[in-house]
């Protein structure tokens, strides 16, 4: 299983923290996310920014990037602060 | 006059009850703007060389800007410089508190408080009437009773108990605004000053007043707009950024031995905004409002940010956010630099923990906190070496390989193994550990919506170098430094978000054009004689209707190296040297996760190139042609100095 957290307005628009996943990689996992959780949810999604084990999907293999069973990809929105 | 400024500064000697009241020279007003900028230029002129900071010889400098007080969106900032007593370097403070627009009513661009008073007394300003007050009855009291007892409707500076007991990390606090670092407090302390209060009626006349009225409108549509700005800022405070830090290895745990706490979601901003938040707070005309108000035990108060929530949670293995609620309105009673406090208790925690020192603090434990905040505000037991701050009790107890400060300022909420070009600023900065002086560029390595890769070292002395010209500029103009999140507009987040390439082409230009944006910087103004895209930096504009002056891109680059260079040549002459630009071995020798080979910061790699595109010799001594091409004297040139004992007496104690 993926686990998949979701963080500040993306968990709000998803209404909940996490979800489990057997998605094999980014790609799907975005597709499945999407379908869960409706358009507002998929609008925010296309600002995000993917991790997976802590790792930005930019320096991996982008969203093909291939998810394997204990994987963490945490999906946050553009935040600011300080 | 310039559109924005108020024509005059305020100087006031505690010593001899004696005010001076004088234009500063337009040129040094041009070259220098306002705020940090400004604050660092009179520091260097009025200072006498090797000062003590908590004599009377110490400047206590508060300066604003022109786009203070002009109605401009998230720019009524004001600015304290020192030189600080916890470091011995030039120490600048910004608040959003309304001090600053207050003291521009009274008709002062800037405040300048030399000498030490008899006794406690407060300044007041009431436009051109000033005097210098009996504070008997405010001493002793909280920051909080000292606001409620001084008169309703002015501007108000004030301390703690913390600050007239001379903790070397207290703190100044206008409104429910903190001037946190560096100990700015100490050195109202130690002039036994316990408050300034100012008012006035006048207004802040800008240069341009359709234009200007036009332009701040767009700028807070644009910021209303922004995803970060318009969104999860107001939404979840700066503290949203627990959990992204804690995913990129970046949140400082166990005194910065870790980059993760696992119960991170606990203390983060969306639990503060889910089990806490009464509504949100912010500095006086700002349309973000980042601050937090919360409900805590019946009792309605001021919520912690992410520096507090950090170092106060995670860094000392707390994860109960009600305690950190608790500990954070505690200090700022008491007038406490939360960042310097969470250090310190995490230094202690660990040397405890090592036998190199006795306490009852103990990591993951909430008790004995709350006391031990309090015996450092009043100096009791351990809490008197406590308040001495983290270097000073690595150098009494041992383990200086975990005292986790630069320049003897401990280090703020971020975790550089997991962003080496942070830890490449913190070097650097000129305050100390400090993350804005040190450009922030961990945004563009691990939190932010674009980044670089965070342990590679290619190109992070030129992202630095653009971070840090960027935002000392923007603070100079008066503006939050919130303001520069813009600068990666909503349309280039979603591009980069869609597109492999564009995403691969903008990080490369980053990366590999950041030791070329470096060298660039070093271009003068002429060759960029261009405003900035007005949609990331849309300041710049405003700040040339108010005053009337045009203002380039290059003349905002300039504006910022200047201030970075007059920051460096004051901490030469107060005796720093390149060997005070370093880190704690912690970080630069330890590996953050066996795991990941390159999680310490490789500050020797980076710091030469750091020197070289800053037009600095290898010592980090700025060259002279660099300080001429920035029109930077060395000589003092402001007329009236403060050692010049001309002036009005005015009623005192
Ligand atoms: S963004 Fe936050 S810190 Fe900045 S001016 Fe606004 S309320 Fe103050």
């Amino acid at each position: 299983m993926v686990e998949v957290k979701l963080y500040a307005s993306l968990r709000a628009a998803a209404g909940e923290k996490r979800f489990l996943t057997e998605a094999s990689s980014v790609k799907a996992l975005l597709r499945e996310a999407k379908e869960r959780y409706g358009n507002e949810f998929a609008a925010k999604l296309k600002l995000a920014t993917i991790l997976v084990n802590g790792k930005n999907i930019a320096h991996l293999k982008w969203k093909n990037t291939r998810l394997q069973d204990g994987d963490v990809v945490s999906i946050f929105p553009p935040l600011a602060g300080g | 006059m310039i559109g924005g400024y108020m024509g005059k500064v305020l100087e006031v000697d505690l010593a001899s009850n004696r005010v001076k009241k004088y234009a500063l020279p337009d040129r040094m007003l041009e070259l220098y703007v306002g705020n940090k900028g400004l604050g660092a230029r009179l520091l260097y002129d009025l200072l006498p060389p090797s000062a003590d900071p908590l004599t009377e010889k110490n400047v206590f400098i508060v300066t604003t800007a022109p786009l203070t007080g002009s109605g401009a969106p998230s720019s009524n900032r004001f600015n304290i410089t020192t030189k600080s007593p916890l470091t011995g370097a030039i120490v600048n403070s910004n608040c959003g508190g309304d001090f600053g627009i207050h003291l521009k009513r009274a008709g002062y661009d800037a405040l300048i408080i030399t000498g030490k008073a008899r006794r406690p007394v407060y300044l007041k300003v009431d436009g051109d009437d000033v005097s210098i007050e009996d504070a008997a009855e405010l001493w002793g009291l909280d920051t909080q009773k000292t606001q409620e007892k001084l008169p309703a409707g002015t501007g108000k500076i004030v301390i703690g108990p913390a600050g007239e007991n001379l903790v070397k990390f207290a703190s100044v606090i206008s409104e429910e605004r903190v001037a946190a670092r560096g100990g700015v407090g100490a050195v109202m302390g130690s002039k036994n000053l316990k408050a300034v209060i100012a008012g006035g009626d006048q207004k802040v006349r800008v240069a341009h007043e359709e234009k200007f009225k036009n332009t701040c409108k767009k700028w807070r549509e644009l910021s209303r707009r922004h995803p970060a700005t318009g969104e999860e800022l107001p939404r979840y405070g700066t503290a949203a950024f627990v959990n992204k830090c804690n995913a990129t290895y970046t949140l400082p745990t166990r005194n910065f031995r870790y980059g993760t706490f696992s119960e991170a979601d606990a203390v983060s901003g969306e639990t503060l905004a889910e089990k806490y938040l009464v509504k949100n707070i912010g500095c006086r005309g700002c349309p973000v409002a980042c601050g937090r108000q919360v409900e805590l035990n019946g009792k309605k108060i001021k919520g912690p940010e992410y520096e507090t929530v950090g170092l106060l949670g995670p860094n000392i293995m707390n994860a109960d956010l009600s305690a950190i609620i608790e500990f954070n309105y505690q200090a700022d009673l008491l007038g406490l630099d939360t960042i310097s406090l969470g250090n310190t208790l995490g230094f202690v925690m660990e040397a405890g923990e090592k036998g190199l020192l006795i306490t009852d603090l103990a990591f993951g434990k909430t008790s004995g906190i709350s006391r031990a905040i309090e015996d450092i505000a009043y100096r009791r037991g351990l809490g008197d070496d406590m308040a001495e701050g983290v270097r000073f009790l690595s150098k009494k107890y041992g383990g200086e390989e975990f005292a986790i400060h630069v320049k003897g300022l401990e280090i703020a909420s971020y975790e550089p193994r997991g962003a080496v070009g942070q830890g490449l600023g913190y070097a650097i900065a000129s305050r100390g550990g400090c993350h804005i002086a040190a450009g922030y560029p961990i945004y563009l390595e691990a939190n932010g919506p674009i980044t670089v890769d965070p342990h590679s070292t290619i190109g992070k002395p030129g992202l630095v170098i653009l971070n840090q010209t960027t935002m000392e500029a923007v603070s100079s103009l008066g503006c939050c430094i919130f303001t520069v999140y813009m600068f990666l507009p909503r349309q280039l987040i979603e591009i980069n978000a869609r597109s492999r390439f564009v995403s691969k082409m903008i990080r490369s230009g980053f990366l590999y054009g950041g030791n070329l944006i470096g060298r660039a910087l070093s271009l003068p103004a002429w060759t960029l004689p261009v405003p900035p895209p007005f949609f990331m930096l849309p300041q710049v504009k405003a700040h040339a209707h108010c005053t009337g002056r045009r203002f380039t891109l290059g003349r905002l680059m300039e504006l910022g190296k200047r201030v970075v260079n007059m920051d460096r040549i004051f901490n030469l002459r107060e005796g720093l040297t390149a060997a005070d630009d370093t880190l704690p071995a912690r970080l630069t020798e330890e590996l953050q996760r066996s795991e990941e080979p390159n999680s310490r910061v490789p500050l020797a790699k980076m710091l030469p190139k750091y020197y070289q595109f800053r037009g600095w010799s290898s010592d980090g001594v700025p060259r002279s042609k660099t300080l001429k091409a920035l029109s930077i004297e060395q000589e003092p040139s402001l007329p009236g100095a403060a050692a010049d004992s001309s002036g009005a007496a005015i009623a005192g104690n």
